[in-house]
Order: C-alpha cells, then structure tokens, then sequence
C-alpha cells in the first residue's frame, strides 16, 4: 500500500509550449494548476517565459517582488527562497524574470542550475510555462519535463509553429542522444528544410543516419517511439475545429512517425478575455464557463493518462 | 516499431484502421480521413507540400477502393500475408458483414475462414473485377432503388447482410429497392433508412438519401396545382 502512495507521489514535471505567442499557454498553465490544485495536489507553477512573463497576471498577482532574476543572478542561494504564494491553496508560483535583460537569455550555466534546482522542488505537480519561439532554452524546457503540452490555435500560424516547434524539439532530442559529430552534421542540415541531402522527414533522417551507423539510427528509432507530445487546442468555436486536434494526430503519425496525443480542447468565449481583463483567473472567476470546463476535462485526461477519441464528438 | 513512410504504409495503416474492421469501420476512417488530407487543409499546413498531399490522397483513395470490396480486400489481405506484413491467423472475424455483436468485440467465433486466400475466383456474376465496379458505381448516376440494388449486388452483398449492418429491416430495404414507396414507413424514416443503407454500400449518405427521395416526393406528394 506504502508502495502504491509513493508511486503516486512522484513528482510530474509539465511543460507547456508552443512556437507561436498569444495562443493561450500561460492562460491554461495557471488554470490546469488551479483545477490540480482543487484536487488536493500541491502545484507549483513556474513562469519559464523568462522574456515575458506575465503567468503571475492571469492568476490575478501583481507584480511579484521575488522572481526567477533574483535566483538566476544568484541574489538567492535556492529557487525555494523565490516561490511565492498566490492565494489559492495548495498553488505556489515562481514568477519569471522581469528586470533584467540577460534573464532572457539565461547562459548554458544558470539554466543547467536552473533545471537542477527544479528537480529537488517538492511537489505533485511542477508546471513550466514555456514562452514563444523555438530557442534552443525553451525546447530544452520541453525536453526537460516528464510530459509536453502543445497549444495551438484553429490557424493556419499557429499550426505552422506548431510544427516547427515539434520538429525543432524532436531533432534536438536526436542531437542529444548521439555523440558522433558527423551524425550532429546531418541532424543539423536536417532541420534546414532545404537541405541538400534531401532529407525531407524524419524518416529520410533516420535512414541515412543508418548508412552511416545501424545502430545510431536504431537508437533514433527509439526516440521517436518515446517522444509522445501531447495537444491542446485553444479557442475552438465549431466542431470543424476540433476535428484539428485529431487531424493533426494524423497528420503526426504519417509524417513524424510520433504518437501527438490529443489531450483536449478549449472553446472560445468571451468570458475569458473578460477574466483576464479583471486580472482575476478563469477557474475563479467564471469556473462552470464552457472553457473552465473544458480545461478541467484536461486535467482529467492528463491524470488519466486519457486522451480524446471522435466518439467524444458525437 | 519500425517507423515508415508515407509511401509504405499498407491500406489499413493509411486508413489508421485495424485489419480487422468491418467494411463500416472502414468507410468511416476513410470519410474522416479524407477530410485530413483534403487540399488546404489547414491542420496540414507547412508539414506537406501540396504534391504530396495529393499522393497520400490518391494512395487514400486506393486503399478505399481496395478495402471496400470484399474480393479485392480478401485478394490484397492475402497478399499483405504472403509478405508477413500481417499475422497469419487473420484478425477477420469468420463473417465480417455479419452483426456487429458478434464482430470485433466480442469472442471470435469458432474461426470457420472463409477459403480466403484462394485463387481469385474467376467466375460468377458476383464476383465483379475492381475496374468493373469503377465503372457501374460512375454509371448509376441517380440513386434509384434499382440502382441501389445493382450497387449491392456489385459489392457482392445480400439483403440479409445489408439488415445486419443497418439494423433496418430487410422488409424495408427491399421496398426501398424496389421503390415500393406506399408499404413504407414516414419520409424521416425512410431518410434514416436510406443514410444508413448508403453508409453500408459506401456512398455518400446525404447524396443517396436527397436523390431518392426527389423521386419519392414526386410520386408520394405529387405537385398541387
């Protein structure tokens, strides 16, 4: 029984990213941590946009007077000395770099601290806001944690950073596990959609990585059966746009090779920008709206290790 | 697992069906699936060159037309077994147009297979060539009881199995065959009947049930003047 506890107890570490800004990953962030932490689980959020943090806005928290600079530039011995309360039981929050310009860009050192410092945290749940872009800290966030959450948008802009996102992340967890510089090469010249080796998939990357060494291309292989990244999509208003999330599962499938997982979706409405404007968050505010309901029905799926299937549709 | 391409996927990968779907589970991956890969389609976009998208469409449609039709499925399972690309002892239930209770979900009956893997059997009506039902399908046209019935036969199906998948009385199915419209029941019926016959041959539901029921209006509420 002890057992069966501590396997519970072990701590989650989710990421939320992805590639495109002002698609919502802060918002559902602080309202997924809200609904765990209704469920008695001990959460803390993390603001991980180190260049535009604002996780601590939607949880209706001012400007916070401690935050991820004063642990990066070492004003602080331990990320402990940095969590701050919000309000909500159970739902602590590092908030991210506001002052200083060189927090955006945190160099290798601080961030490997950084990351270090995450894993001794106690918690259930540790969620990491990811910010815009596909920079090399960002995806190395995404890489990092246990489970990686996709946003995206029913737009063609997002969709298309979503990707990109996806396939920046999927080929730096390659580079990461092979050693050889010439592979490193081709894993590089991959990522140039042009490149002249006409790889064109990650398919074509693992099979000429196998002309070069089996057993590399083998151990790509089984990175790919590994990297099971999950989605969500935000502001749905019809089901067309729902289909999306399953669309792009099989659209993952066929040209990836990876097993996206569609975790949920959240439907448009005006009470959510109503929310943020009142600085006070979603889950509180308007918790039996359609989207706060539709975000717990996340949670429940990523606690159940669920996803969405089309029957859900109907 | 081995990662593949596009290209080398086999028709019930492509369609993300199991090997053992019913011809209904089929047609409803490949609506759905078809939608996926459509031109501009925006859950695609910036992952699939145009081209290509309408190679994995043709290939879509390819694996349809193959697994839609008893013969050439039976022909193609045999084929992806000869090339250990399926297990040897087929997922198939014995009868795959039969029930549903007795389909996928439940204990596979005794496996009493059909002689499936046999030589392609040249003789009989029943057993049409692919490129002839291509060309009696295009040739219908408007769906007419008649036509409905020729469509079928084609597929190689009888009315019995038709009822299984349905759930629709064969009495009905075959009034509406034979455009028998008077015996029956109400219009919304009768649509429903039709959608759900539609689904099972593998047309469009909507067209089949609108073209039927044109010439079911103009016999049962014939203009007032």
């Amino acid at each position: 029984m002890m057992e069966i506890q501590d396997a519970l107890r072990k701590k989650e570490i989710w990421a939320i990213g992805g590639g495109k800004g002002g698609i919502g990953k802060s918002l559902i962030t602080g309202n997924i941590g809200i609904h765990l932490a209704r469920l008695k689980k001990q959460v803390l959020l993390v603001d991980a946009d180190l260049g535009g943090a604002n996780l601590h806005t939607t949880l209706g928290i001012g400007v916070p007077e401690m935050t991820l600079s004063d642990f990066l530039n070492r004003r602080v011995e331990h990320i402990r000395d940095v969590i701050i309360p919000t309000g909500i039981p159970n739902l602590s929050l590092i908030s991210g770099a506001q002052d200083f310009l060189d927090a955006a860009n945190p160099n290798f050192a601080q961030k490997t601290r950084l990351l270090r410092h995450l894993e001794t945290l106690e918690a259930d749940y540790i969620l990491l806001d990811l910010g815009a872009g596909t920079s090399f800290n960002i995806l190395d966030f995404f890489l990092f944690s246990d489970h990686g959450i996709l946003v995206v948008l029913p737009e063609p802009t997002a969709i298309e950073n979503a990707y990109r996102f996806i396939k920046s992340a999927f080929y730096r967890r390659f580079k990461r596990v092979v050693s050889d510089p010439h592979i490193k090469d081709v894993i590089d010249a991959a990522m140039d959609q042009k490149n002249s080796m006409g790889i064109r998939t990650p398919h074509d990357l693992i099979e000429r990585v196998k002309t070069m060494e089996r057993e590399v291309g083998e151990v790509l292989e089984l990175e790919v059966a590994k990297f099971r990244p999950k989605l969500v999509v935000n502001q749905v208003r019809t089901k067309m746009d729902i289909q999306i999330g399953f669309s792009m599962k099989s659209a993952c499938q066929k040209y990836f090779g990876i097993n996206l997982e569609f975790l949920g979706y959240v439907e448009h409405d005006d009470c959510v920008w109503q929310s943020i404007r009142s600085k006070r968050p979603l889950a509180v505010e308007y918790p039996f709206s359609r989207p706060s309901r539709c975000i717990e029905r996340i949670v429940h799926n990523l606690l159940r290790k669920e996803q969405m299937t089309m029957s859900m549709l109907y | 697992m081995m990662m593949k391409r596009v290209e080398d996927l086999n028709f019930y990968e492509l369609l993300e069906v199991d090997p053992g779907a019913s011809s209904q589970e089929i047609h409803r991956a490949y609506e759905r699936i078809r939608k996926v890969y459509e031109p501009n389609s925006v859950a695609l976009y910036s992952l699939f060159t145009p081209d290509e998208t309408e190679t994995i469409r043709a290939r879509i449609e390819e694996a349809y037309r193959t697994l839609i039709y008893e013969d050439n499925r039976v022909r193609y399972d045999a084929m992806l077994r000869a090339q250990g690309a399926m297990p040897e002892p087929p997922a198939l239930p014995p009868q795959r147009t039969g029930p549903a209770r007795t389909g996928r979900t439940g204990a596979p009956p005794a496996p009493e297979r059909r002689p499936a893997a046999e030589p392609p059997p040249a003789s009989g009506p029943s057993t049409p060539k692919h490129d002839d039902i291509a060309s009696v399908s295009q040739l219908v046209g408007e769906f007419t009881g008649p036509a409905i019935r020729l469509l079928r036969e084609q597929r190689g199906k009888d009315l019995r199995a038709i009822a299984d998948i349905t759930r629709v009385g064969m009495r009905f199915l075959e009034y509406i065959e034979e455009e028998d419209y008077r015996k029956l029941p109400a219009r919304a019926y009768v649509r429903g009947f039709l959608q759900l016959y539609a689904k099972a041959l593998g047309c469009d539901p909507e067209r089949l049930a609108s073209d039927y029921l044109k010439r079911y209006d103009a016999a049962m509420n014939p203009p007032k003047k």
